[in-house]
């Protein structure tokens, strides 16, 4: 009897053995197939290879509508050319492996690495069901985790669960048929795996990332690509970039009012920065504007970063200005004077950025730009 | 048992389709790819690590020992391999889970990829049965085939495939990012290379902006801004930098033009751009260039440029020679490369004009009424010029007989989230005669502090100023002489005095409400008076209901579900003992009180209390109800 379930037991792990292998040559083909360098392709498990499939598959298809609604490609000269007096064949991406689009495609790389990095963020292709069906590679970048590792996957697992909602949200409105052109614009936490020296850790150790989110839905009819939502996340650093004078800086404390003001503020708006202690960021604005500042603050409240749409600032003595203000939550320097010593002292960091001019200068239209509030 | 197993073919695909033994065998594979695979790039294929879980099972032992788990191949043969380096992770904590379940889990995450595969490849589609997992994946492999065409495969050394081709990708970019990359020389802002998708944004050619100046498409008022960024002037020695992890300004003493045009200076600004309304014709140039003179024509839109600085060596440059003008031993040519976004998305103008009807103009109230903002369509029906209304209360403005109503309303705005309608009342002009109005209230509440900070009001004008007849003229004389008996509002005390009268009622309400929440915050409080002050320098006390809360609140809380009787004022908010704390689900503020009132309100609310110790004294006005004063000490 033994003897019998034993053999029998050998036969069907032979048989196993067998459909294992040709699945696995099965993969292998697969696999080969995809666009990968040979040291990530070997690394890549069964799911991953189906997912990364799913992926080409769904961009090819995204990217066929493209090509049949634009007839512009025709025309492109890169940048790279015009300095060296060149011109660059024209890549529809139907060529085959020929040296010169093989160049071609080496310089076009070039360019594409520099479109992605002027950007200073990746690129996300979201389906309507929040699959990140394409990511560009330097996502490694900015989440550690690496396109190949992450493409496929869907986006509701490595972001924050408090903003499911409003991803959820922006997903919603572009399956029911809103066309393209519609933009999306909305701020999220998104793992990463950064470490502060740059270096990438695994997933158990991920950090929390604020990435601000701007895209537009494209519409597809095709069976296998479905609408999708072009997206640039972009973290939302305050990094060296170099200050216009038409900008200025601020803090505030976690109710918006001004605890610090750059002296700039003095030749954009009028007030001067002692005048502005104290003063709450709702009363300087448009009344139109307060839903817009309204969302900038609940988002910093909850996210850490912000990026405000553009919004009316009243000028002292009459008028206002537009501005749009990208705004942080840090830890407080400067020694915490206030009596509320419980809790770590946050405050707000703005740089706003003045979009126009003074519009209707001598128009007063709040208690706070009159002179007469500030001469108590 | 063995008729299943006999079948080549077929997928092990089905959750429970395989025996016992066959699991065994698969899980015992212990190449932790796919963990590996989520883990840095330097933990080598097929090294397996130390997570193996010693199987203890009947008849696995020898297969343990004849599987080698450093074969390179061991991650493809293993099927149901976790996909998740997740999934590997909880494996490792969860050693009491069953490895049934764990199994399970990822047999069903292979399933559900399958399905999507299917899902997705055509050939698969018309198929009314499901197919198995190995036919589905030969159908895919025969499909990626067919989508790569002639192209050649991905597997030369040196070729750096990335998964989209450039262009392609490119574009994406650009459309995604709804913008333009453009780069423009530092020395004149000469364009010189620019994106297709300009044509989309701007609606000029890429012909027709190449080589031009960028100065020539920017705002006037922008160009300075422009040329700041673009500039390496000895004018901005020390740039204004922000540092990331303080986020303060960090004044950089750097050489000039060392670290601004050094490659990475990054520049992230906005301004204002040309864009070209109609279609470019070249009979229409003309047209358009004489046109272009005259500014209302000129369309602009805000562009988010941001980017970074960068610089080749002239000699690179062959016949454009860009860089110094007609230096030969030129420094670089540098010039600035970046992307413009069109800001569309966010509320432009446009978005708060369309909101508001042409009748319609928008104030702020502080707390207690004044205004504090006043729209500049206000002058249009109101006679008043802004700077005429603000720091003045509302109440001197409405008409005796709404008194009542948009108090009570004022209350109640004070204390709901919502927004709060009125009825139509009059309001007075600066010639005397009363336009209707009917509004719509809200109290704009801090979402930090959750304190109330503003109340916005959007006015409907219903009719305008008209002398219609002898009603309004007699109000307008009414309300001129001030010794008339006042309408008594629930919970103000009526001094006389028109004026003050009508501040008082809002600093008032405004006070009712801090000192509610002041007494919210302190329930113990609840029964006593917490205005020991006033109640004893009060020199009458009619009211008995000197333990709670403003009276006029007890309307206010009744109300909470009801349609709204504030029409009939009299008698009917007196109610007599009735407590109200701590009822009322509208009280949506939290107990985080601060001094929110601004000074002004309080001494205004001191004013009218001496006035009216003064003036009650030769008992001119009615009945002074000094239980219901309340100011903040």
């Amino acid at each position: 009897m033994t003897a019998d379930k034993e053999k029998r037991r050998v036969i069907s792990r032979e048989a196993a053995r067998k459909r294992r292998q040709v699945e696995s040559e099965v993969f292998r083909d697969l696999s080969r197939l995809l666009p990968l360098q040979p040291s990530v392709r070997s690394n890549l498990d069964k799911p991953s290879v189906i997912r990364l499939t799913l992926s080409y598959i769904r961009m090819h298809a995204l990217l066929k509508v493209n090509f049949a609604t634009e007839a512009e490609t025709s025309q492109s000269v890169k940048y790279g050319d015009v300095l060296e007096g060149g011109e660059e064949v024209c890549d529809g991406g139907q060529d085959g492996g020929e040296k010169e689009t093989e160049e071609a495609t080496e310089e076009a790389s070039g360019e594409t690495q520099l479109h992605l990095s002027t950007l200073e963020g990746f690129l996300m292709v979201l389906s309507s069901e929040g699959d990140m069906v394409y990511l560009s590679d330097n996502v490694s970048k900015y989440m550690g985790l690496t396109q190949t590792e992450l493409m496929g996957h869907n986006i509701f697992d490595f972001t924050h669960p408090s903003d499911h909602e409003e991803i959820r949200f922006n997903l919603q409105r572009m399956s029911e048929g809103v066309w393209c052109g519609a933009t999306r614009t909305f701020v999220l936490r998104i793992k990463s795996t950064l470490t502060q020296r740059g270096r990438s850790t695994n997933l158990k150790s991920a950090t929390w990332k604020v990435l601000h989110c701007q895209g537009r839905v494209r519409v597809c009819s095709a069976p296998s690509a479905g609408s999708c939502l072009l997206l640039t996340c972009q973290p939302l650093p305050l990094s060296h970039t170099l200050l216009s004078s038409h900008t200025f800086t601020s803090q505030h404390s976690m109710d918006m009012r001004f605890t610090h003001c750059d002296q700039r503020v003095t030749l954009l708006l009028g007030y001067s920065p002692v005048e502005l202690l104290g003063r709450s960021i709702y009363d300087l604005c448009h009344t139109l504007d307060t839903d817009c500042l309204t969302k900038n603050h609940l988002n910093l409240c909850f996210k850490s970063q912000s990026v405000s749409g553009q919004y009316r600032m009243l000028v002292r003595g009459g008028g206002y200005v537009w501005v749009e203000s990208h705004c942080a939550v840090i830890p407080s320097v400067r020694a915490s004077k206030s009596r509320f010593r419980s809790y770590q002292p946050l405050c707000i960091l703005c740089v706003t950025y003045i979009l126009s001019g003074v519009e209707e200068p001598s128009l007063l239209l709040s208690l706070d730009q009159t002179i007469n509030r500030y001469l108590s | 048992m063995s008729a299943r197993n006999a079948s080549a073919g077929g997928g092990d695909r089905a959750g429970g389709g395989e025996p016992a033994e066959d699991l065994l065998v698969e899980e015992n594979q212990s190449s932790s790819m796919s963990l590996s695979s989520l883990m840095s790039a330097s933990s080598a294929a097929g090294v397996s690590l130390s997570m193996e879980m010693p199987r203890k099972r009947k008849g696995s032992i020898d297969i343990q020992d004849s599987k080698s788990a450093s074969i390179p191949d061991a991650d493809m043969e293993d099927d149901d391999n976790g996909s998740d380096g997740d999934d590997q992770h909880v494996k490792m904590k969860c050693i009491r889970e069953p490895h049934s379940q764990i199994e399970k889990r990822r047999r069903d995450k292979m399933n559900i990829l399958i399905d999507k595969l299917s899902a997705m490849i055509p050939t698969c589609n018309p198929m009314s049965r499901k197919l198995d997992k190995l036919t589905v994946l030969r159908m895919a492999v025969q499909h990626l085939k067919s989508l790569k065409g002639s192209a050649s495969s991905f597997s030369e050394a040196n070729y750096k495939p990335s998964f989209l081709p450039n262009e392609e990708l490119k574009h994406l970019v650009l459309k995604a990012a709804d913008g333009f990359l453009f780069v423009v020389g530092c020395d004149r802002g000469k364009i010189v290379f620019v994106s297709e998708s300009v044509t989309k944004i701007l609606n000029y050619s890429r012909a027709e902006l190449i080589g031009q100046s960028l100065f020539d498409y920017i705002h006037p008022k922008d160009m300075g801004k422009v040329k700041e960024q673009l500039s390496a002037s000895e004018l901005y020695p020390r740039e204004r930098l922000i540092d990331a992890k303080t986020g303060l300004q960090v004044q950089a003493y750097l050489p000039v033009g060392g670290a601004r045009l050094c490659s990475g200076a990054r520049r992230s600004f906005f301004c204002r751009m040309k864009y070209n309304k109609v279609s470019i014709k070249v009979e229409e140039k003309e047209f358009q260039a004489s046109s272009s003179k005259k500014k209302e024509s000129q369309k602009y839109c805000t562009v988010h440029c941001t980017g970074y600085m960068r610089s080749w060596p002239t000699s690179q440059l062959g016949a454009e020679g860009e860089g110094e003008a007609d230096k030969q031993d030129s420094s670089d040519f540098s010039c600035l490369v970046a992307v413009g976004r069109i800001h569309s998305h966010s509320s432009p103008q446009a978005n708060g004009e369309v909101r508001v009807k042409p009748t319609e103009f928008i104030t702020r109230y502080a707390m207690d009424g004044k205004f504090t903002f006043v729209d500049q369509r206000a002058t249009t029906f109101l006679g008043y010029l802004p700077q005429e209304l603000l720091g003045t209360s509302c109440y001197e403005y409405f008409h005796q007989d709404d008194l009542p109503h948009l108090a009570d309303r004022h209350r109640k705005v004070l204390r709901s989230k919502e927004k709060i309608d009125t009825n139509c009342y009059k309001f007075k002009t600066k010639c005397g005669s009363f336009v209707t109005l009917q509004s719509q209230w809200f109290s704009f509440v801090n979402p930090w502090t959750k304190e109330v900070e503003y109340i916005v009001s959007t006015n409907t004008v219903i009719s305008q100023a008209s002398r219609s007849g002898n009603k309004s003229e007699q109000s307008c004389k009414t309300s001129d002489d001030g010794k008339k008996s006042l309408p008594i509002i629930p919970g103000i005390s009526a001094t006389p005095g028109s004026m003050i009268y009508a501040g008082s009622i809002g600093t008032q309400i405004a006070n009712e409400l801090l000192d509610f929440n002041r007494m919210n915050s302190s329930p113990s409080s609840g029964n006593a008076s917490p205005f020991s002050l006033p109640q004893d320098k009060s020199p009458q006390t009619h009211n008995q209901n000197s333990n709670n809360v403003p009276n006029g609140e007890a309307a206010d809380m009744e109300i909470a579900g009801k349609s709204s009787p504030e029409d009939e004022p009299q008698g009917a908010a007196f109610s007599g003992g009735e407590t109200l704390m701590g009822e009322n689900s509208q009280m949506d503020l939290d107990s985080v009180v601060g001094p929110g009132l601004s000074s002004l309100s309080n001494d205004e609310a001191a004013m009218a209390v001496i006035m009216s110790l003064l003036e009650s004294d030769t008992n001119l006005g009615e009945a002074v109800d000094f239980e219901d004063m309340r100011w903040s000490l």
